[in-house]
């Protein structure tokens, strides 16, 4: 019984909510067209909690993923005003995401500032020049290509359910592309193995001739990169950028993956977790929005099913030792 | 009458029994071994003892007044002190802060602490257990290992007002202690039998328990087989207690004569914070390497892996120039290494067996040196296991759940998976017990016998007269002797560790 | 595993059980409206939202009011949910520029969307908000009254920002009526840090430039800040019983203060945000009733705030 909770606590309370909504919703919640949205919804976090995943297996994290989401969206838009085409835009906003990611690798792995310092000078810092660049202004309107927002509001056509034309956002696809590669990566590839190393042990990896430095910094830059195109996707969702659009991501992803570690035998973060932790709170926004339930209630809700979670799955392990 | 007694002592985890009846009586003013192989239950028993585990039966009676240890602190009521524990030491205070810190500090005037008063107390407690080495005004992280456990004690000792100590129990003291540090424990140890406390002494290592102890209880197998005077038992008779068997010889027998021809050679290898080395490794030849504790032989090991780069001088692997940049570069030349703490060093505990084993060769054992090949790894893991005599559920069992010996084979197992050349140990078989180390002293000559070269680096004299073909006296950061195994004792080994001249 | 089973079924006995709760309270005939803001932590949009919900309990609608602490994108989540429930009509506190994707998730259900000063979009059936032409009348001719259509005005203006530069150009048509009137300066403040700062530093320069008495009749200002920032400079030049006029616009609670004490700083407007909040839920009425409104704003009257009423509210 402990064992079973211990082990499929956090899936059987996912199931639970699952169930909870469908009877309560009767109509509206199991239907391809409010998972399709609800897809579409929590993508742009997918991509960031995918992200955070990759740097949370060495077990350290990454608190500027949100004001790097937002630098992103803001140097897109910017490019824009200066007529840039939309591949140079993208491209150049993903850059600034791999250098930013890749700075603070450089300060973690050789500079060997503790993640959590490194990370909030590189939030406030990213932060900051996103009000620089945008001269603090939400950046909307003309200067924002059709074409640019109109790939959020496009997807791909799975024909017709119950008569209404059902489509497979682009977004949706982004984040489907992105968690595929991340899963390669870390569960398929000699990088990800090293990765789960150097969380387990450190000392040991770079003994057993792991090149921890190295595999830090490029950890971090992807990092990095998948919280700039997480932006990049928020501004075209929202069709505009502002220097704080992005910073709700880092704590609800930090939040995703802590759920979804929980789902793993060990406790370790996994890339599947992740997406269920962060299908957890992408539904409970999504089913207490339906059954209006007040927002700050569901704040309060999202926190106590954190704890509990990751409570069980501590708890259930210090009584079996 | 005893100072406590321990009778019918049971504890099952989950239904699986850890201990089926440990009886143990310990006298005032006694040093009492308590020995068993890893797994006989002797840290279980601790626990019990630490009020950590509560025991499923157990009658326990202190000064021949039953007594229940519900936890820590009513072990700690009892006068119970555990040394092991890092129980109320604070490394950034001085020696003395840390000796009195259960105890007001003398104070001037009422308010000031009278900080000459406070180091005056903690000298004289020092020389009471005879230490005059440490400073008390010292701040007690910037001391050895060794003289931290000294001051742990010192603390213990004076203790707080109305609980004074009556048992110290110390659990593999000398583990990470040179042998100059352990003489110094074993002193103090001696003034506090002198001043009517007792020891319970947990090791694996015979000679200090056959130095040392007044009396022994071993244990085997979650029960007590034999509780006896030391004077009135055998070296020998210790072991078959504990394990259970005769064990014929400590040592495998050497096979053949290592080859003549050198496979690895320091000219003028310049280590940091040490001084440059000329030796050579033969193929087939283990080369001990002896001296005192931290005289600089964990350093020569990590140059030669690549973790610290060489001063100057140069080194061949085989007639190759050979240059590490890392140990990912060592591994990648045949260079393999066990740690000296497995654990933190060694191990990734959380991990299963097959991908600790494979680590330090992922990119040969994968597709495009990319992917990952499980199966494969799998496979050879298994066969690895096998050379090492590894026991386990599968390869897929986490490190964690393993023995300490069957985790060390699991380092080894490390070493095998790929090709090999030039096998650094440093103190392989650090608190492994005695069944355990036969085994790795048989992977280590097979290792040998292929033609493999070994340098282990051992603060365990007999080890290295029993294993090693040639022996490499290190002092001072610089190798000073080299000298046949076959052509010495382990006086004259001493002696030269110590830098005297044999007379 | 018995055990497991009874409390697995426990389990599902309670959530039933609360399902059933739930879907009875939805199953009313009642109209359900969501207000969907990023910005409900702000005094204006708590005001309208309060009184938007006031109207909406006397017609007995059930309206979910939703706050996504300022994240739009999540704005366009909401109002999808909102599309899934099919609700009746959906009322945004939001540039709706910023939220297409999901007025058109809106428009593609038939769910009339109601902005509530949100900003004019081809999506929206209405936007409720305040005049700002209205409001600029209303200060330039109460300068233009004060000063008997004669003398120096300065101006402080900003046409970066279209709902600002509306108010400019009606206190330019109503100077510009009075031929005795003269525009000595038409300053643009930097706004980085709130506008006060700098307007101060302006027009600290334009007395300077103009030391006799009197050379300065008056001073209208687009919003409230760059007033407040000229009134300190007349006060810090000493030249405040020149009877120099000062307007505002939005009439914030310094600005109010500022009047109510009787110095330079005569006149702000205020806007009815609580007026916004009421009308909003009539206009969803009116669209609930099946009329077709044809406005695609709708005006709600401002007030101008004077030494008479400046603390009344």
């Amino acid at each position: 019984m402990l064992t079973l909770l211990r082990r499929y606590g956090t899936l059987i309370g996912f199931a639970a909510i699952l169930l909870f909504f469908w009877i309560s919703l009767p109509d509206t919640f199991m239907t391809a067209r409010n998972w399709l949205n609800i897809s579409q919804q929590m993508s742009m976090l997918i991509v960031v909690a995918a992200g955070m995943t990759i740097v949370m297996v060495m077990g350290d994290f990454d608190l500027s993923v949100g004001s790097m989401a937002s630098l992103a969206g803001i140097v897109v838009a910017v490019m824009f005003t200066f007529d840039l085409p939309i591949w140079a835009a993208v491209s150049l906003a993903l850059m600034v995401g791999l250098a930013g990611g890749a700075i603070n690798g450089v300060l973690i792995s050789v500079i060997g500032i503790l993640p959590f310092v490194a990370t909030l000078a590189t939030l406030t810092m990213l932060s900051g020049l996103a009000f620089v660049v945008s001269g603090g202004k939400t950046i909307s309107g003309r200067v924002i290509p059709e074409g640019f927002s109109g790939f959020a509001r496009g997807g791909l056509s799975l024909g017709e359910w119950n008569g209404v034309a059902i489509a497979l956002p682009n977004l949706t696809l982004v984040a489907i592309v992105i968690v595929a590669l991340v899963w390669v990566l870390l569960e398929q590839t000699t990088f990800g193995r090293r990765l789960y190393a150097i969380g387990g042990n450190i000392e040991a990896a770079h003994l057993s001739g792991v090149a921890v430095r190295k595999l830090k910094l490029i950890a971090f830059a992807l990092t990095g990169s998948t919280a700039a195109l997480a932006g990049i996707m928020y501004a075209s969702r929202v069709a505009s950028a502002n220097p704080t659009q992005g910073s709700s991501l880092m704590l609800n992803a930090i939040a995703g993956v802590f759920l979804g570690s929980t789902f793993s035998e060990h406790g370790e973060p996994r890339i599947l977790g992740t997406i269920l932790g962060v299908l957890i709170l992408g539904i409970l926004d999504n089913g207490l929005t339906q059954l209006s339930v007040d927002s700050y209630v569901r704040q309060i809700l999202v926190g106590g099913i954190i704890i509990l979670a990751v409570s069980t799955s501590s708890l259930t392990k210090h009584l079996r030792a | 009458m005893p100072l406590l007694t321990l009778k019918d002592v049971t504890k099952a985890y989950g239904g699986v029994p850890a201990l089926k009846g440990v009886d143990m009586d310990i006298a005032p003013g006694e040093i009492h071994a308590l020995m068993g192989e890893n797994g006989a239950g002797k840290s279980t028993l601790i626990k019990i003892l630490a009020g950590v585990v509560a025991p499923d039966r157990a009658d326990i009676r202190f000064d021949n007044e039953p007594v229940s240890i519900g936890n820590p602190q009513s072990a700690h009521r009892l006068g119970l002190r555990f040394i092991h524990q890092e129980f109320n030491v604070v490394p950034a205070l001085s020696v003395a802060e840390n000796i009195f810190l259960g105890r007001a500090y003398p104070r001037r005037g009422g308010f000031l602490v009278d900080w000459r008063a406070l180091n005056q107390a903690a000298r004289t407690t020092l020389h009471r257990l005879g230490i005059s080495h440490i400073d008390p005004r010292r701040a007690l992280g910037s001391l050895t290992l060794g003289d931290q456990m000294l001051v742990r004690i010192s603390s213990a000792f004076v203790g707080e007002a109305g609980t004074p100590a009556r048992l110290y129990v110390l659990d593999e003291p000398t583990a990470s202690l040179s042998r100059d540090e352990s003489q110094r424990l074993f002193t103090v140890l001696d003034e506090l039998r002198n001043s009517g406390a007792s020891v319970l002494y947990v090791s694996h290592r015979l000679d200090e328990i056959m130095s040392i102890c007044d009396k022994a209880t071993v244990i085997r197998d979650g029960r007590s087989v034999d509780t006896g005077l030391i004077a009135d038992i055998t070296h020998d008779d210790l072991v078959t207690l504990m394990i259970g068997r005769r064990v014929e010889e400590a040592y495998p027998p050497r096979v053949g004569v290592p080859s003549t021809t050198v496979m690895f050679s320091a000219q003028s290898l310049a280590i940091r914070g040490g001084r440059s080395l000329t030796f050579d490794v033969k193929a087939g030849e283990i080369l001990g390497i002896a001296g005192l504790a931290n005289v600089g032989q964990r350093n020569v090991l990590r140059t030669l892996f690549g973790d610290i780069s060489a001063a100057g001088g140069a080194m061949l692997l085989g007639d190759a120039p050979y240059r590490p940049k890392s140990p990912a570069d060592a591994w990648r030349t045949g260079i393999g290494y066990v740690p000296r703490e497995r654990r933190s060093e060694g191990l990734i505990l959380s991990r299963p067996i097959f991908e600790n084993a494979s680590l330090p060769h992922l990119a040969q054992q994968s597709l495009w040196r990319s992917f990952l090949t499980p199966r494969r790894e799998q496979r050879s893991a298994v066969s690895q296991g096998e050379l090492v005599r590894l026991k386990a559920a599968g390869p897929k069992q986490r490190v964690r759940e393993l023995s300490g010996g069957n985790q060390q084979k699991v380092v080894f197992a490390k070493a095998l998976a790929g090709e090999v050349q030039l096998l650094l140990l440093d103190e392989p078989t650090r608190g492994v017990d005695v069944g355990a180390k036969f085994d790795i002293y048989t992977i280590i000559r097979e290792m040998a016998a292929r033609g493999m070269g070994v340098v282990l680096v051992s603060s365990d004299l007999p080890e290295l007269l029993g294993m090693a073909d040639r022996i490499a006296v290190m002092r001072e950061g610089a190798i000073t002797d080299i000298i046949n195994a076959a052509d010495t004792d382990e006086e004259q080994l001493l002696n030269l560790c110590y830098g005297r001249t044999t007379g | 595993m018995t055990q497991r089973n009874r409390t697995l079924r426990t389990f599902l006995a309670t959530t039933a059980l609360v399902a059933t709760g739930l879907a009875a309270t939805g199953a009313l005939a009642q109209s359900k409206v969501a207000v969907i803001t990023p910005y409900l932590a702000q005094p204006g949009t708590q005001f309208y939202v309060e009184a938007f919900e006031a109207a909406a309990k006397d017609k007995d609608w059930d309206v979910n009011v939703i706050d996504t602490a300022g994240d739009v994108a999540a704005v366009i989540s909401r109002i999808e949910d909102m599309v899934t429930q099919n609700v009746d009509a959906i009322v945004l506190n939001v540039d709706p520029s910023q939220v297409s994707a999901g007025l058109q998730a809106a428009a593609e259900a038939g769910i009339p969307v109601v902005g509530m000063d949100a900003g004019s979009d081809p999506l929206l059936v209405t936007n409720v908000t305040s005049n700002g032409y209205a409001m600029a009348a209303e200060t330039s001719t109460y300068v233009a009254d004060r000063i008997d259509g004669e003398g120096n005005v300065v101006m402080f203006v900003f046409e970066a920002f279209p709902p600002v530069q509306v108010r400019s150009v009606v206190a330019d048509a109503v100077f510009g009526n009075f031929p005795d009137i003269n525009i000595l300066d038409r300053v643009t403040p930097d706004v980085s840090d709130g506008g006060i700062a700098d307007s101060r530093a302006k027009m600290e320069a334009i007395l300077a430039a103009n030391p006799e008495p009197g050379s300065i009749k008056a001073v209208w200002a687009a919003w409230d800040q760059p007033a407040l920032g000229a009134l300190q400079a007349i006060e810090a030049a000493g030249r405040d019983n020149e009877g120099i006029v000062i307007t505002g616009i939005d009439a914030n609670p310094q600005a109010r203060e500022a009047i109510e004490s009787g110095g330079n700083f005569e006149a702000t407007v205020a806007q009815d945000f609580k007026g916004i909040g009421s009308t909003a839920a009539d206009v969803v009425s009116r669209i609930l009733a099946g009329e077709e409104i044809k406005q695609g704003v709708v005006y709600v009257p401002t007030k101008l705030v004077t030494i008479a009423n400046a603390m009344a509210d």
